[in-house]
């Protein structure tokens, strides 16, 4: 008995100690994406204060959606604790496939990609699970998949796309001059917002992130909500590729490759832990915003854009130095 | 991302019987290689150039680059750890050894020098890499991502839009000689790679490395300094990495940013499917070099019986998974935690 007791009062101090630690770097992470973005703002704003009008605004925030629809897929991976690297060759796929299929499918060629991404990063969460391979391994096989298949039905050529079928998702709406696809990261983000809100899927992913064994021993889906985050991981992959057509009325083998390091910086850099079992949409949409502004940013600062990768490679470290969660980590490999 | 490992080795006691446990690890060391001729014979029958000296001697040449790096390789991989830079390191190392040799676009001239600084170069990755893992306790995935992005960075600024081309004669008769019928190269491939059994065999690296990924615990237990020997494996893989940035700049005879494309999955396929497991602890330069062998066979007979070079990554990415989703199908459990 006196054992037992023992053993409560040691967890219980540890528990007592450990609180306010914790807190405080969730405080921590919460209030630094956020503060960052305040003072990249400002900085960008007194070194050029034409920054701050609403065309550049607009444009700005324009420039940043597929970005941003790339990082709201591929956080809800990272949510659960694995990571997707195939965002960037599923986006470029989706973006050949909407070109070949639009002449043909008109608008429905962009459902049909979104589904076929959507199939695709089904297929990687199933081998994930089932077969109990690493993520970051099954979505790199991914990636070399998804992009020999993008360079066979392209045959390695950039497809155009003539006509005004995707010109819903790059034009400026009357009044304000708001683009459309700001709209549109919108609603995806509202979308996604109120689906973790409103249904237990986020708690079930914080679950899987902070403790898998004990989500599972709790009840919680866990083989279906991780497959679902990368069936959601692949659509929004494949819809940031359709929106990446609209902008240059073409698509390309390896249209969105770049934008792999972008959006895994997007997402760390706005506070969610590559650990798993911290983060949200609100964190990344902040994220997201953070790098956008930081090219603006080093463009307006005069950088040559060669140095714009060792910045998002050393951003890449930083950043998860920062937020990694290291009371989960044993062993780091 | 702790966890990306595959689970340890089954545990020993009362599983399976000794018989069966030693023909389990008969087929971990003897599969590839049966695969191995199994596709050579295949490729034999399927087409009439296959198996002729001539091919046999592209296969060897074609296999050098992807040989060193798999040695490197190798080793970080018997940590359980991974390498996701190997892109990045070489193509900073191609770009400097062009411009530090005697070429079109600078004076310098440091002839021999030059390889010796892209080799310290790269071995300079490895070291980064190597703190930033174990000091910041940072998932070698993750830090190696972010590695890559700063070497074809830094390959980027010093490539500067205009190509150096290396007019070094000496280089040229590097690139173009040959003994015995193989390149030279071939022979700088079979050097490293004998380096890399003795550094695997006789060297506390090789021992240690291997103890690390078998069982991390264990190893930190018995008094083995587990970061240093971290650090010291991805430091060897990084100066390896930089000689093939080099090969790859004496094969093309200028420095480009691309040096490195394809080679880090080429590299991550061939060491996982000639049975090095991702999860550390098994495998070897031996069985890496099986499955380099592998790798370029399939390539140079996919060529051979004219299936699009476009697909060669895919099928690289379909072996990959499948090879570790069969060696890894015996460990799946329920309650396994695999991220």
């Amino acid at each position: 008995m006196s054992v037992v007791d023992k053993v409560e009062t040691t967890t219980e101090q540890r528990e007592k100690l450990r609180m306010p630690r914790m807190s405080r770097r969730q405080l921590l992470l919460t209030i630094m994406p956020v503060a960052v973005l305040v003072c990249l703002v400002g900085a960008i704003s007194i070194a050029n204060p034409n920054f701050l009008r609403p065309a550049s605004i607009w444009t700005v925030l324009d420039s940043s959606v597929p970005l941003l629809i790339l990082a709201l897929g591929a956080m809800l991976v990272i949510l659960c604790g694995g990571i997707d690297l195939s965002v960037a060759a599923l986006a470029s796929m989706a973006s050949v496939l909407v070109a070949l299929w639009v002449p043909a499918l008109e608008g429905w060629a962009v459902v049909l990609v979104v589904l076929v991404c959507a199939l695709a990063g089904l297929i990687q969460g199933v081998v994930h699970v089932v077969a109990q391979i690493p993520s970051f391994l099954v979505t790199l096989g991914g990636l070399a998949v998804w992009s020999g298949i993008a360079l066979v039905v392209s045959g390695a050529a950039t497809i155009g796309v003539s006509g005004d079928t995707l010109a819903w998702t790059f034009t400026r709406l009357t009044g304000w001059n708001i683009p459309s696809a700001v709209l549109i990261g919108a609603a995806v983000v509202a979308v996604l917002g109120l689906v973790m809100l409103l249904t237990p899927v986020r708690r079930w992913l914080i679950a899987i992130g902070s403790n898998e064994p004990a989500a599972l021993l709790a009840g919680v889906p866990v083989a279906r909500t991780k497959i679902g985050a990368f069936i959601v991981s692949g659509a929004c992959a494949g819809f940031a590729g359709v929106m990446l057509v609209g902008r240059t009325y073409s698509g390309a083998p390896t249209l969105a490759d770049s934008l792999l390091l972008p959006v895994v910086a997007a997402i760390v850099v706005g506070g969610t832990a590559i650990t798993g079992g911290f983060g949200g949409v609100g964190r990344t949409v902040i994220g997201v915003l953070i790098i956008t502004v930081l090219r603006v940013g080093l463009s307006v600062a005069g950088v040559d854009p060669s140095y714009v990768q060792i910045f998002y490679g050393a951003l890449v470290i930083a950043a998860v130095a920062l937020t990694i969660d290291r009371s989960k980590l044993l062993f780091v490999k | 991302m702790a966890p990306a490992r595959l689970g340890q080795a089954p545990p020993e006691t009362g599983r399976a019987p000794a018989r069966s446990r030693r023909r389990a690890s008969l087929l971990a060391d003897y599969g590839p290689l049966g695969a191995l001729v199994l596709l050579c014979l295949t490729f034999s029958v399927l087409s009439p150039q296959f198996a002729t000296w001539g091919n046999l001697r592209n296969v060897l040449d074609s296999a050098a680059v992807l040989a060193v790096i798999t040695v490197g390789l190798t080793f970080v991989l018997m940590l359980g750890a991974i390498d996701l830079s190997i892109e990045g390191v070489m193509a900073t190392a191609a770009l400097s050894v062009a411009l530090l040799i005697a070429n079109t676009r600078n004076d310098i001239d440091l002839g021999f020098l030059a390889i010796v600084a892209a080799v310290a170069l790269g071995a300079c990755f490895g070291l980064a890499t190597g703190l930033l893992s174990t000091g910041l306790k940072i998932p070698s995935f993750m830090t190696t991502l972010g590695m890559s992005a700063i070497g074809i960075g830094i390959a980027t600024v010093l490539f500067a839009g205009v190509q150096p081309s290396v007019t070094s004669p000496a280089m040229g008769e590097w690139a173009s000689g040959q003994w015995f019928g193989l390149t030279r190269l071939t022979f700088v491939a079979i050097g490293v790679v004998i380096v890399g059994l003795l550094v695997q065999h006789y060297t506390r690296l090789g021992r240690y490395a291997r103890a690390i990924g078998g069982a991390e615990d264990l190893a930190l237990l018995s008094g083995i300094r587990v970061r240093r020997y971290k650090t010291i494996a991805f430091t060897f893989a990084g100066a390896v990495y930089g000689l093939a940035g080099v090969m790859v700049t004496i094969q093309l005879g200028s420095g480009i940013v691309q040096a490195g494309v394809g080679q880090n999955f080429a590299a991550i396929t061939a060491a996982v499917v000639g049975g090095t497991l991702l999860s550390g602890g098994r495998g070897g330069v031996l069985h890496s070099i099986v499955g380099v062998l592998i790798v370029t066979v399939l390539v140079n007979g996919l060529v051979l019986i004219g299936v699009s070079p476009y697909v060669q990554g895919a099928v690289q990415g379909v072996i990959v998974v499948a090879a570790v989703a069969i060696t890894a199908w015996p460990l799946r459990q329920r309650l396994r935690v695999v991220k």
